[in-house]
């Protein structure tokens, strides 16, 4: 899978609704929002990061 | 090699002639042609590489350590950056027959490290190899067929492996002529051991090498317990700057002749690939790509209908990275994005995603989703 130099944050939600994280590219911009069980995303969590909150600006 | 020539060939049995040949070529049967595998031979996807939907020709520089390119193709690459990736890249002729290739071009005199790869893979859905039967004493002989041109001569390699990388088989090809395009045939003989997964999970992983470390690399022709993605000793094509490396024509099928390659039908072609990867991508402004309703006065929640069943349910929303590229049609009036296009559920057969707006919304208010200029896209992959 994807193994970008980015990082993923948290966007806000909805009480009730799954978390979605943003994939955040090397030039700052957003192409792909996924849930925890997007594989990229996995990887990236076993790679001992950790996801910005919501509110963090990159 | 002797030959045997008759016009009609008939069975003591049967009452009409079963087979007739004339002196064009042609073969005409009296009843059903049956063959030991069926006529959907070829378990490669896009393997004469027509399809790219993610970049439409454009040429890519893999700066990532593993993604798709090419519909079903996917590059591997260690360390970024050292080869670039595309659909006819390099502009040179095809073979006869073809129209596309994927072109692979080495960016720096590299040495490759033990543990490094770098490759073209495909990894085959284990549905589409469950007749192998591999992993048990009935495994069937495969071969594997393709056109290739390099900038470089000598023995080149590959291999196939199963998904939880057990077992691999190292074959090589030469290569003999330097920028000319050459048919290769490898013939493999059924793996009876290991476990080779028949559900929609990763069967066989397909893979030619351009650059494989020690670690990973094998004796070439026999199987092997180990995790082998290339043979021993094979050429190195990112250990040459400027070096190229193009492949098309690529088939898999059972038995040990490799029989003309499997032409499809455009959109059969699209739809296979379709099942791994779904991109709607605008022509010009004002496409639509889906409908919703407004459910608070910045937002609305649309769906879109896959049209192919996927894989697996996609779990991840791509767009532009460009929120005004997007637009919500609410009524008569179109309002701008003031954020990009998010993820919120799939299934199979459809997707979910959110567009947000600062303002100007009606709770409730039924809506489109349109670009607001060409190449606009929203995408959703089930790639293995």
């Amino acid at each position: 899978m994807e193994c970008r130099v980015m990082i993923f944050k948290c966007l806000p939600i909805n009480e009730g609704e799954t978390q979605i994280y943003a994939r955040v590219d090397e030039d700052g911009l957003i192409r792909l929002t996924c849930t925890a069980e997007y594989p990229e995303f996995k990887a990236w969590l076993a790679e001992g990061n950790t996801p910005l909150p919501a509110d963090e600006e990159v | 090699m002797s030959t045997v020539k008759a016009t009609n060939f008939q069975n003591a049995s049967s009452a009409t002639v079963n087979m007739v040949t004339d002196a064009s070529g042609n073969v005409s049967f009296g009843g059903t042609a049956a063959m030991s595998s069926s006529f959907l031979r070829n378990r490669i996807i896009n393997g004469d590489m027509r399809i790219d939907q993610r970049n439409d020709g454009a040429e890519v520089n893999p700066a990532v350590t593993s993604a798709y390119y090419l519909d079903r193709w996917e590059a591997v690459s260690t360390v970024a950056s050292k080869f670039k990736i595309g659909q006819n890249a390099g502009a040179v002729t095809p073979p006869t027959g073809y129209s596309n290739y994927i072109g692979l071009t080495s960016l720096s005199a590299y040495t490759v490290g033990a543990s490094e790869s770098y490759a073209v893979r495909q990894i085959i859905e284990g549905l589409n190899i469950s007749d192998f039967a591999w992993g048990t004493a009935s495994a069937t002989t495969v071969t594997l067929s393709f056109w290739v041109r390099s900038s470089l001569t000598g023995t080149f390699g590959g291999s196939l492996r199963n998904s939880g990388a057990t077992r691999s088989y190292p074959f090589t090809y030469t290569i003999s002529v330097a920028n000319t395009w050459e048919q290769k045939t490898v013939t493999i003989a059924g793996e009876t051991s290991g476990t080779w997964l028949a559900t929609n999970a990763a069967g066989i992983y397909l893979t030619f090498s351009i650059g494989t470390g020690s670690t990973f690399s094998g004796t070439a022709g026999a199987w092997a317990a180990a995790n082998y993605i290339s043979a021993t000793g094979a050429t190195s094509v990112v250990g040459t700057s400027g070096a190229t490396f193009y492949i098309t024509g690529v088939q898999l099928e059972v038995g040990t002749v490799a029989t003309p390659f499997e032409r499809q039908i455009y959109s059969n072609q699209l739809a296979q690939c379709q099942r791994y990867y779904y991109r709607a991508t605008a022509a010009g402004t004002s496409r639509i790509f889906g409908n919703g309703y407004v459910t608070t006065s910045t937002v609305a929640d649309y769906t879109t209908p896959f049209p192919v069943t996927m894989r697996d349910e996609p779990s991840a929303l791509e767009q532009t990275g460009t929120a005004s590229n997007y637009i919500v049609v609410a009524g008569s009036g179109g309002v701008t994005c003031s954020a990009v296009p998010t993820y919120l559920t799939s299934t199979q057969w459809g997707a979910q995603y959110r567009l947000t707006v600062a303002s100007g919304l009606t709770t409730g208010q039924a809506v489109l989703c349109r670009s607001a200029t060409g190449g606009t896209y929203l995408g959703w992959s089930a790639e293995l």
